[in-house]
């Protein structure tokens, strides 16, 4: 009894008891390692030569086998530009694509957050048959495509009211963000084809701008989605007062809402930046030789020779390294309390 | 500068939150808007301020119709009840805002905020953040930046509501010398009817969207409108006796007494102040009722009495002795009677 007491009940407020300490630290300890090994893992595997991987598993350098530099020499040297050109490709891409999906989706979710939105449900669905129509005259009639798309805005504009007039429901900001969300909900190998049909038909296959283009938009929803949630905490009052200290709405979103939304701004920046940074799917549809990002060239090891894993987890540490540099140069910005002392006391 | 509003309504929906309020505040006059939550004081600020749309109606500052111009283009000051300091900036910087959005030149805006920030005592924190700074600290910026620009009028919401009743005080006496000093037209907004009757050369009260009475604090107290404004100044409130009034002569449950009006044979609500009233003994004065309750204030007592089915309390000596149940008397003088329609509620007279 006395040793179980001694064993579950903490010695003071401020402490644990010590089963409770071998609980959490034993949970603890396992946990990094679950983490931690297959960093180990694609560490050593960089350093092996092809008998020590395909031989059966050994663990430590200098102990198991001698370290040997002949995938980084492949890699720096013998690939040379070839690595260097995706990992430039990736760093443009995942930046760039990021950039602009913050800017664009920061300032679609602060206006959700604080504007009344309540488009008509007849315009919308006007809207999606005209599209509809549109599609047809083209594709079935050989209607000039310039000469359908203005008829249809045409009528369009014309009938938006009277159909509003008739059909008296509309939708509201809570409908407007689930739209947005729901983009994400179609499995994107779904919309594979149909963008890389289109970025062929504009010629833009294997650039850059297709990519920053793809994973802005994919990315959007989840920067709306995220940034709406930030922007709904920070207190109306402080708008209202800089309005009334004479900033106009594009001060008032860049001087006072992003600088108090700095904690939301870079985690959900770091989130897509890593999205970006990891997209294979869409960049092996998207780019061949010239605009071939990372993960498409790690992938790429597994050739006909089949995997070669020392060469991948070179590139794959490659990878890792700008991300953890980043979350680490970074995270000193998402710390809470930014809007203390802003209202009350 | 002058701030007419004229027959300015708001509704949200259905309700109708402000029905057709017209005032005048005059320039450099200090205009209290007084009222419970819900009367439609803070909207009748907000859309002064350009921060709700007007529902029908108009609102004048100077001479330009501000109806449908944007809150910055108003060139009027706001102070929040909740300070709305920003809190990525220094003081500082809060207090620069208005001039530095505004562009003015680098020399004139740190001259400008030198010299407001001494004005409000703030010149040792200006490298501070919002964060480190008290509560009553955070009221002097919140003034400091309404005051850096000049502006034509000062709107403000509840804004000593936040500190507690010591500070509270303090800040009242300075508000209202440095209003005095700056001459600028000024709308308050409060609950508190001594912040209201301290700080006002007028009070318009309001409840439920619709204004009661519009007067200088003296007026207000001694000539109360209606018997809403009656019973909502002054503390503790008016007492209230329902009778009937035969030949200027009031009549109820608890006695009758003779008052300055002529009107006959009509439903009445006398008031009297508890201040007015003075206890007598039994069988003297016009009321006869026991007390009910005592209760020692400090320098004055309460005591709470039955007079037939009325509570009438009455501001008694400190040194007042009397136990509950001890039948008394209440004495006053009868033009220190309100008399009050009792069917509108209006003031007789």
């Amino acid at each position: 009894m006395s040793v179980l007491k001694r064993l579950t009940e903490p010695k003071s407020l401020d402490s644990m008891s010590p089963l409770g300490a071998v609980l959490v630290y034993g949970g603890l300890i396992l946990w990094s390692m679950v983490v931690l090994f297959p960093l180990y893992w694609i560490a050593i595997t960089s350093l092996k030569l092809p008998i020590h991987v395909s031989a059966g598993p050994v663990y430590l350098p200098f102990v198991d086998f001698l370290p040997d530099l002949h995938a980084w020499r492949y890699i720096f040297v013998d690939l040379g530009n070839d690595t260097l050109r995706p990992y430039l490709n990736s760093i443009v891409v995942a930046l760039v694509s990021t950039a602009l999906a913050m800017l664009i989706g920061s300032m679609a979710a602060y206006s959700l957050s604080r504007l009344e939105f309540a488009p008509r449900l007849a315009s919308i669905l006007l809207f999606l048959l005209l599209g509809a129509v549109m599609i047809v005259a083209v594709a079935g009639f050989g209607v000039p495509w310039w000469i359908a798309a203005v008829v249809a805005l045409a009528l369009f504009l014309l009938l938006a009211r009277a159909a509003g007039r008739t059909m008296r429901a509309s939708l509201g900001n809570g409908d407007i963000l689930f739209w947005i969300i729901s983009q994400r909900i179609l499995p994107p190998v779904v919309a594979a084809l149909p963008i890389y049909v289109m970025f062929q038909t504009v010629g833009l296959l294997d650039t850059r701008t297709a990519l920053i283009a793809t994973y802005t938009t994919v990315n959007l929803p989840i920067v709306v989605w995220l940034m709406y949630d930030f922007f709904v905490t920070i207190p109306k009052d402080l708008e209202e007062s800089a309005s009334l200290d004479g900033a106009s709405r594009f001060a008032i979103f860049f001087g006072i809402v992003l600088p108090l939304a700095r904690p939301g701004l870079v985690a959900t920046g770091l989130l897509v930046l890593i999205l970006a940074w990891n997209e294979y799917l869409l960049a092996l549809f998207l780019s061949s030789a010239n605009a071939q990002t990372m993960p498409v060239l790690v992938a790429a090891q597994n050739a006909t020779r089949g995997p070669q894993w020392w060469y991948m987890s070179v590139l794959i540490l490659l990878m890792i390294l700008p991300v953890i540099f980043l979350t680490l140069l970074l995270q000193r910005f998402i710390a809470k309390g930014m809007l203390l002392g802003a209202v009350k006391g | 500068m002058t701030i007419i509003l004229d027959q300015t309504s708001k509704s949200f929906g259905s309700v109708e939150v402000l029905r057709a309020l017209s005032l005048e505040v005059k320039p450099g006059e200090f205009l209290v808007l007084l009222g419970a939550s819900g009367s439609g004081k803070t909207t009748a600020l907000r859309m002064i301020a350009g921060l709700e749309s007007v529902t029908s109606g108009r609102i004048l500052i100077g001479s330009r119709d501000v109806t449908h111009v944007l809150p910055k283009n108003r060139d009027v000051a706001m102070v929040f009840q909740s300070y709305a300091l920003y809190p990525h900036k220094t003081v500082f910087e809060n207090i620069a805002y208005p001039l530095t959005v505004r562009k003015r030149p680098k020399a004139e805006i740190e001259k400008s905020v030198r010299d407001v920030a001494q004005q409000v005592q703030l010149d040792h924190l200006l490298e501070r953040y919002p964060r480190q700074l008290s509560g009553g600290q955070r009221q002097r910026v919140a003034l400091a930046r309404a005051i850096v620009r000049r502006p034509s009028a000062f709107l403000m919401d509840e804004p000593l509501s936040n500190l507690d009743a010591k500070l509270r005080g303090h800040m009242r006496a300075e508000l209202k010398h440095m209003q005095h000093e700056l001459g600028i037209t000024t709308i308050y907004v409060t609950h508190d009817q001594i912040e209201a009757m301290t700080l006002a050369h007028r009070v318009a009260i309001l409840e439920r969207g619709v204004l009661q009475q519009l007067d200088t604090p003296a007026n207000i107290y001694n000539r109360p409108a209606n018997l809403f404004v009656a019973g909502f100044i002054g503390s503790p409130p008016m007492n209230v006796l329902e009778g009937s009034l035969a030949d200027g002569r009031f009549d109820c449950s608890a006695g009758s007494f003779g008052t300055a009006s002529r009107a006959s044979g009509r439903a009445v609500v006398a008031g009297l102040r508890p201040e007015d009233g003075r206890l007598a003994p039994p069988g003297q004065g016009q009321l006869a009722g026991e007390i009910y309750a005592s209760e020692l204030i400090g320098d004055h007592t309460l005591v709470t009495c039955r007079c037939g089915g009325a509570t009438v309390t009455v501001k008694a000596d400190k040194d007042f002795a009397g136990s509950i149940g001890q039948p008394i008397g209440i004495g006053f003088e009868e033009r220190a009677v309100h008399l009050f329609d009792k069917a509108s509620g209006e003031r007789l007279q």
